[in-house]
């Protein structure tokens, strides 16, 4: 009987500790910096603690009852706990505070129970031996549970399904008590039947647990990642979710299969379609070989020539059968020549000259990429192109990011060219802008290829066309040695998070 | 047996008991140049030249000021001068180096944008490609981001500390700022400092004393004003004359975008200039004694003798004393010495907060920080590196810190100055592959209070019979533009004297 009693105070605490784990752990995974949130959650959990303590003396009659429901509720609390947390990171502003209300809440049920259970044993076993065996059951529980989160729990179960698994030895707890205590509780029929249905729901979730722990663990990739990999330049990781690929670069979404013909078709065809001559084409950033699969659609192109930083990126693109599929093996085709290797430094030792160029870099979140968007990388890319040559730069987006926008536009014109600005519709990305550069007067053309998805004759003009809201606005030019372009960038960005 | 052996030896090594290693970083000292100095110093026997030539002009000193003012006179017509280097490499503080990752300084690493009155700055630009039809070369321009402070835990973009300060101190920041440019405004800060310079008390007073008197107490403040005195003239704020100390923020103008720089430092503009005045230059020339012969002056080397109309003398100002007949002892001149350091990385470290930048700098560091070599390079990704490390010692007397430079050991230095940078990079000492430790016993001229407006600085501007003095020290302290403004004056003067003006 009493071993049976101390058992169930080393589970108790055992759930207690595991709660508070799971939520300093997971918080270091989303938010980083380890110290402050292992620092900041075990005090606030002690001192919640302390509040559940201090609360047990208002507690008077019908103390196992009481007992039984607030295991109950810890189970359910903790139980979800983790489950809670991830969905509050993915779907809401608000992950912080839901955060700590979580713990608080989770320490003050659990400062409780053991000052309940301390005087529903009062009367079975001497004071001095009590407050010994409580506290030896408690440190003991405590001490293994945090010797199994490291070493079982988070490698085999994930964090979801730890906490509801602890939540389940909650609720386990509370239904034994409900036998060892039976002569102190007036209606156990009631409980134990709200013992199952706790049980029911944990168990249950611990079914699914798998969709928001795969969720949790490719750290917040809301699909299924086929394919991650570090390369000496960037984290590569491809994701699917039923039809649907999706490639991030240091988690930036580069594109969806389901909608990047959108993005490549408006990249390539205004320019490209409006130069029946072209023969030579460089294409600088774009190693998923995209961009490459719409410029082969012109059978005058003779040579596409691919600068790409990261040779694991164009083979990868070359040789995976699902992403070689994508760009329907563009890559491998003897018109293209990959190079491998730094754009601007590419571009300033060789003279070659093209009669269509693509600038399809990462968005200017570095002062390092940056560069790529200065005045003095495109004077230098207009030196290689044609006399009646034309150069198309992916530019953010006017509407979310509209002075960046702008101040790419701005930088294409301080380089001496002619700049014809365009956007479009990408339903990943929302809408997305484009700056055409020339040496001389440039109309957008009069045909297209035969097979385009999204553009036509017809709405290829209307790309030119912006909206009040993504109308030009003065904006300086971006040089190498001020970079206004990406501190505007980053603060464009940062009020569409907020 | 043997494997009982191993695990005996293994057996502390399993627990973790090894001592906690590092890995290995190779170098040494690089371009000392104690010996030759303590030879001149000490009237050590030199060999007697074999031969006598003769020469209208010998120029001495192959630093920046003696090769404008070669650059000058070769500009203007004027060929029958030598230059005489007592070192292997000319350029002085823009010498230079190179490795397989990078080029980089071993001193003087940029020149501010030559405001539009420096004529003559602006026209060895022009020549040198930097400068066309009044545009400067954006890729000579430093790149974003410039400048950033290693502040509470954290790098934060540019080096005033403004993370943490408080209203009181950004009021202070404010002050300061309306303060210089109201000296700005008198027209007396200028570049070069002759041109504007007028006898000021305030050259009587150290920067220290003055930001008291003027009821300036954030200490953010006053860490900037000493980071500024110790970076360029490498003596503290309390050992630097008020007067020089406003100079530093009042001779240009604030919104000046630049500095031009390059991987390699000033060592570009020298090496350029040392390639266009190849014809004149002798290295490994140590000009150990000046005569007067007549109304000619005999400059001897252990190769050579010239026999010249004049003399430019480029050389640091107090080294006459020792070599040229009848120069007084420049003992009010006082030089800082300095210990500058190439480090090569060959992975980035850790860091928290902004970019890597062009001058990285450690609040409350003795050490003035790094500038990182590839910062100029084209390149979006930089996985290797060179960190050129400064130190000038500016918390001791000169002669001290001369005693401490020569004392310790390269290993000493190395570990000081990795300890120094591991406070914002916990990694450093696993990404340094090597690094070469300079050292320079008087790297630059300290401006102490009274020395600017004082009769010794100005009895040295004028020529001493036909010797003509051309130090950037003159000025009080070393920068290019008072390098080139002393070697161009002094050059002109010369040919004046020779009849070629």
């Amino acid at each position: 009987m009493s071993i049976a009693l101390f058992l169930s105070v080393f589970i108790i605490a055992a759930c207690g500790l595991v709660y508070e784990l799971i939520a300093g752990t997971l918080a270091s995974y989303l938010l980083g910096d380890t110290v402050f949130q292992f620092s900041t959650i075990i005090g606030c959990y002690l001192f919640a603690m302390g509040i559940g303590s201090y609360l047990s003396r208002f507690l008077h009659r019908g103390l196992v009852a009481r007992f039984v429901s607030i295991e109950l509720m810890v189970g359910v609390v903790g139980g979800f706990s983790s489950s809670m947390l991830f969905l509050a990171f993915a779907y809401t502003q608000a992950f912080r505070f839901i955060l700590y209300a979580v713990v608080i809440l989770v320490g003050t049920l659990v400062g409780l129970e053991i000052p309940l259970l301390m005087r529903i044993l009062k009367e079975r076993f001497h004071f001095r031996e009590l407050v010994s065996h409580v506290l030896t059951f408690d440190y003991l529980g405590a001490l293994g549970v945090s010797l199994l989160f490291p070493i079982l729990l988070v490698p085999r179960l994930g964090l979801v399904r730890s906490a509801l698994v602890f939540g389940i030895f909650n609720a386990g707890v509370a239904l034994w008590s409900t036998w060892l205590f039976r002569e102190q509780i007036a209606r156990t029929r009631g409980l134990r039947a709200g013992c199952l249905i706790v049980i029911s729901l944990l168990g249950g979730a611990t079914v699914f647990a798998d969709r928001i722990s795969s969720a949790a663990d490719t750290n917040l990739y809301a699909d299924e990642v086929i394919f991650s990999r570090d390369t000496p330049y960037q984290r590569i990781v491809l994701t699917k979710w039923k039809d649907d690929l999706r490639l991030f670069l240091n988690s930036h979404l580069q594109f969806s299969s389901r909608d990047e013909y959108r993005y490549h078709e408006a990249l390539v065809h205004p320019g490209l379609a409006s130069l029946p001559g072209a023969h030579t084409v460089l294409v600088m950033g774009g190693g998923d070989g995209l961009a490459v699969r719409e410029i082969l659609k012109y059978p005058n192109v003779q040579s596409v020539t691919l600068v790409d930083l990261d040779a694991e990126m164009t083979h990868l693109f070359s040789t995976h059968p699902v992403m070689s599929a994508l760009n329907q093996h563009s890559l491998t085709q003897p018109r293209v020549h990959i190079i491998n290797t730094d754009a601007f430094r590419w571009l300033d030792g060789n003279t070659d000259q093209f009669d269509f160029i693509v600038a399809d870099f990462p968005d200017p979140t570095s002062y390092a990429l940056g560069k790529l968007f200065t005045t003095a990388f495109y004077r230098l890319a207009a030196k290689h192109l044609s006399r009646n040559g034309v150069m198309v730069v992916q530019s953010t987006s006017p509407l979310f990011a509209r002075r960046s926008y702008w101040c790419i536009v701005e930088s294409v014109k301080q380089a001496g060219l002619h700049t014809y600005p365009y956007h479009v519709y990408v339903p990943s990305f929302g809408e997305w802008g484009y700056v055409i550069g020339t040496h001389d007067d440039w109309q957008p053309p009069q045909q297209l290829p035969s097979g385009l998805r999204f553009l036509s004759t017809a709405n290829v003009k209307e790309l030119f066309v912006f909206p009040v809201d993504m109308a030009a606005v003065p904006s300086e030019a971006n040089h190498l040695n001020n970079q206004i372009l990406v501190r505007y960038y980053e603060q464009e960005w940062k009020d569409v998070a907020h | 047996m043997s494997s009982r052996r191993g695990f005996l030896l293994g057996a502390p090594g399993l627990i973790g008991l090894w001592r906690k290693t590092d890995r290995t970083i190779t170098g040494g000292f690089v371009n000392d140049s104690f010996p030759a100095g303590h030879r001149l110093r000490d009237h050590s026997a030199f060999a007697a030249p074999k031969q006598q030539l003769r020469v209208p002009l010998v120029i001495i000193g192959g630093g920046m000021a003696g090769l404008n003012a070669a650059w000058y006179l070769d500009k203007r017509g004027f060929h029958d001068f030598v230059l005489l280097e007592m070192e292997k490499q000319a350029g002085g503080n823009s010498r230079s180096g190179e490795n397989e990752v990078s080029r980089y300084p071993w001193a003087a690493h940029y020149v501010p944008v030559p405001a539009k009155g420096e004529s003559v700055a602006r026209e060895l630009f022009e020549e040198l490609g930097v400068y066309r039809d009044g545009v400067w070369d954006e890729r000579v321009l430093c790149f974003d981001p410039q400048e950033r402070l290693f502040i509470n835990g954290h790098w934060q973009e540019g080096i005033e500390p403004h993370d943490s300060a408080t209203a009181a101190d950004r009021a202070q920041y404010r002050r300061f700022n309306d303060k210089i440019a109201n000296f700005r405004a008198t027209g007396q800060f200028t570049i070069p400092m002759e041109r504007g310079a007028r006898t000021s008390p305030l050259d009587k007073i150290s920067i220290a004393d003055w930001l008291t008197q003027q009821r300036y107490d954030s200490p953010y403040l006053r860490w900037y004003v000493n980071y500024a005195c110790r970076d360029d003239y490498g003596a503290l704020a309390k050992d630097t004359s008020a007067w020089a100390g406003i100079q530093y923020f009042a001779s240009r103008e604030p919104e000046d975008k630049g500095p031009l720089t390059w991987p390699e430092g000033n060592g570009w503009v020298a090496a350029r200039l040392i390639e266009k005045l190849r014809r004149y230059l002798r290295t490994d020339a140590v000009a150990y004694r000046v005569e007067r012969a007549g109304t000619k002056l005999r400059v001897l080397t252990e190769r050579t003798e010239y026999l010249a109309d004049a003399v430019i003398w480029a050389a640091p100002t107090f080294l006459a004393h020792y070599i040229l007949e009848g120069a007084p002892a420049a003992d009010r001149f006082e030089y800082s010495p300095w210990l500058t350091a190439n480090l090569t990385l060959d992975r980035m470290p850790d860091q928290r907060g902004a970019e890597l930048a062009w001058d990285n700098v450690i609040y409350n560091s003795p050490t003035l920080g790094y500038v990182d070599a590839r910062h100029m390079s084209l390149d979006t990704h930089i996985d290797k590196t060179v960190w050129t490390f400064y130190w000038s010692l500016a918390e001791y007397p000169p002669a001290q810190a001369r005693q401490l430079l020569l004392s310790r050991t390269w290993s000493d230095w190395k570990d000081a100055i990795l300890n120094d940078l591991a406070r914002a990079h916990p990694d450093i000492h696993q990404c340094v592959a090597h690094m070469d430790i300079m050292r320079i016993g008087h790297a630059m001229a300290r401006p102490t209070p009274g020395f600017i407006f004082s009769e010794e600085r100005t009895r040295w501007l004028h020529p001493l019979g036909n010797v003509y003095f051309a130090n950037s020290d003159l000025s009080g302290f070393s920068i290019f533009e008072e390098a080139q403004y002393r070697g161009v004056e002094a050059a002109r003067a010369a040919l004046k004297r020779i009849g070629r003006g």
